[in-house]
């Protein structure tokens, strides 16, 4: 049991002088010898950091956004932060694909709302993030360019005394870190998080999932999601494991490198959302597998997209024979509000799934079915980890029976205390008695609660939400599309686990010849600010349908060209 | 210079229509429409279907761009 009275920093100090030589985190790049911080090495680094930070002017409670590409010394970097009681806040690295406008106006975005007071970024970034710096919107302050720091110069016992006085004034209670919720160009929701909030919920989930000091967590998650940020990175930390950390963008290239990771490390933990389970069971060669062996995985935790079973069993067909036991195939039901998990299925037992009738369920009743024509089969989540609660709730938030499909509310112990500055955001998803409404659908069964849809019209593309105002604003400024007239949503990808964005567009150009072109001009748009759009269809004006709002339904729309064949449909793919 | 063959290849698996797009060595993946992370593997996977041939992850991890693709198949077929 962690000491929840206490910072994190002290945390990580108190076992660098406990355990000065286990491995803290195995930084992993594809076909190098990972970089290995021993806890020891880690918080000298970090405190070299903090140094310098604290020479920079940095004060605590600042918030420092991290821009770094998967980096070895990225860990003491973000510690050293902390270690000066300033906030670290992980922000997405560009990609290549991202338009540098619509970047800066995402860092914009995150300004406006967390009120980012310095960015810690590459040398490389600077032409396209100081433009943002110098202008009239930033809140920020100072760019800095950690790598470039000379660390061998610091002398740890200039700025001692200052570092501990201010360590020590660093309340539990007080933030630890911010971290934003996922979102393109527009909406992000800051989330800050305190050091008790970590220290429980580390110890909270620890226990749900028999956390051992032997147990080894193997990730690709980015950081500046929850899943990768707190599942896979702060409890092990916190809790005194090792973490192997590979690059998210060599991972999508290359999945097998995370088999290979677990391989050589003897990994035992890992969450993935559900995409990644067919990503690896479908695309990773045989070839590439003869030195796989999985038997030391205690538990893959699948998370941040609706568990699906079909991507359960193709995993479990496909590794059996690497050692993988399919008793470890788990799930989790987490979000950034609640610090991360509010479940967690069981150890040593494949999540639990049931088969209910699909009407009924559409109908909001969960009922067993009576035979597999009209079933769906629904994957759990898991059971309450302790200090959670969690209610299904009617449209009007009254509490629904056992059987009935609902939105999922919930209540933590380490929950936030509503998004920084952005007080009508929170007051809408929190009550007064602490309830987050989490927007997400499901029911509980035999105490396990099953997550089966969104309330909202978010689509969830590989663990990613992405929203559709997003898109919808970006396709509808491209020529030839009747602005305003776009709906986006996202289409079930039964390969790949996931879904992908599709858009209905209305055109007043006639000629048939023509829509390829504009097809591809809206696919443009997409890549312009890293949205991959995966199908167009295009329809005459005034083909969609409004809803009372006057504005097109997405719902409505999306069942109109999933359910019906209309030769005013265009789509070649 | 990318062969017609490869770039057949890329248009199709990304559905694209062949001169709808420009491949030239130096294009990146992320600039062809379609091809993006979740789409990758299918273009790999159809490049050493058609070529008869099998990359490691780390070798195409090692392409910065669509030329070195092409030279690293040519490599694999003696070409």
């Amino acid at each position: 049991m962690l000491n929840e009275n206490t910072t994190l920093w002290r945390r990580w100090a108190d076992l660098a002088d406990k355990f000065p030589d286990k491995t803290a985190v195995i930084h992993w790049v594809a076909g190098e010898e990972p970089y290995r911080w021993t806890y020891s090495k880690l918080i000298e680094t970090a405190n070299k950091f903090s140094n310098l930070i604290l020479d920079g002017g940095i004060k605590k409670g600042e918030v420092c956004a991290v821009i770094i590409r998967h980096n070895p010394f990225f860990y003491p970097l973000y510690l050293g932060i902390s270690g000066t009681g300033a906030l670290p806040a992980v922000l997405a690295y560009p990609n290549p694909r991202l338009h540098p406008d619509k970047f800066r106006q995402g860092l914009a975005g995150m300004s406006e709302r967390s009120g980012l007071d310095h960015i810690f970024t590459e040398k490389d970034l600077e032409p396209i993030i100081r433009p943002f710096v110098d202008s009239e919107q930033s809140t920020v302050n100072d760019l800095f360019f950690p790598l470039e720091w000379n660390l061998d110069d610091v002398n740890l016992l200039q700025n001692r005394d200052k570092l501990e006085s201010i360590r020590d004034s660093v309340s539990p209670t007080e933030p630890l870190l911010l971290q934003h919720s996922s979102g393109t160009t527009g909406i992000q929701k800051p989330v800050v998080l305190s050091h008790t909030a970590i220290l429980q919920h580390a110890n909270n989930l620890s226990e749900a999932l028999g956390l051992t000091s032997d147990d080894i967590v193997a990730s690709w998650l980015p950081l500046y999601h929850d899943m990768g940020l707190i599942g896979c990175f702060h409890t092990p930390l916190a809790f005194g494991i090792p973490i192997i950390q590979l690059d998210p963008f060599e991972w999508v290239l290359a999945p097998v490198i995370l088999l290979e990771a677990m391989t050589k490390e003897r990994a035992t933990f890992a969450w993935l959302p559900n995409f990644a389970y067919n990503i690896l069971a479908d695309k990773v060669k045989d070839h590439e597998l003869e030195e796989v062996n999985l038997a030391s995985i205690k538990m893959l935790i699948n998370c941040s997209e609706p568990v699906r079973s079909e991507s359960h069993n193709k995993f479990a067909a496909r590794f059996k024979k690497y050692g993988f036991n399919p008793s470890a195939l788990g799930a989790s039901f987490a979000m950034a509000e609640t610090t991360f998990a509010v479940t967690q299925t069981e150890r040593n037992k494949r999540a639990s799934e049931v088969t209910v009738d699909r009407n009924k369920l559409s109908q909001g009743f969960v009922e067993i079915a009576n035979d597999d024509k009209n079933s769906r089969t629904c994957v759990s989540s898991g059971k309450l980890i302790n200090g959670c609660q969690v209610k299904i709730v009617d449209e009007n938030r009254n509490p629904l029976g056992n059987f009935f499909v609902g939105e999922i509310a919930v209540k933590s112990v380490s929950m936030f205390d509503g998004y920084r500055n952005y007080p009508e955001k929170t007051e809408a998803v929190l009550d007064s008695d602490g309830w987050y409404y989490t927007g997400d659908y499901g029911f509980m069964y035999e105490d396990e609660i099953y997550v089966i849809g969104r309330k909202k019209d978010i689509i969830i593309v590989a663990g990613k939400n992405i929203y559709p105002e997003d898109v919808e604003d970006i396709i509808s400024k491209v020529s030839g599309v009747i602005p305003g007239r776009v709906v986006a949503f996202g289409e079930d990808d039964p390969e790949l686990g996931t879904e992908q964005i599709s858009v209905i567009v209305e055109t007043n150009i006639a000629e048939k010849s023509e829509f390829k072109k504009l097809k591809l001009d809206i696919i443009k748009a997409g890549i312009d600010v890293d949205i991959n759009i995966h199908k167009v269809y295009i329809v005459p004006a005034r083909w969609l349908i409004k809803s009372s709002a006057g504005k097109p339904s997405r719902k409505a729309n999306k069942e109109r060209i999933l359910n019906h064949n209309d030769e005013l449909i265009w789509s070649d793919k | 210079m990318i062969s017609e063959r490869m770039y057949k290849i890329i248009c199709k698996t990304l559905g694209l229509e062949p001169g709808e797009v420009e491949i030239k060595d130096e294009t990146l993946a992320n600039q062809v429409p379609g091809w993006d992370s979740l789409n990758h593997v299918n273009v790999i996977t159809a490049i050493e279907k058609d070529y008869a041939v099998r990359f490691k992850s780390i070798e195409v991890l090692k392409c910065k761009n669509v030329g070195d693709l092409q030279k690293l198949v040519d490599s694999k077929t003696n070409i």
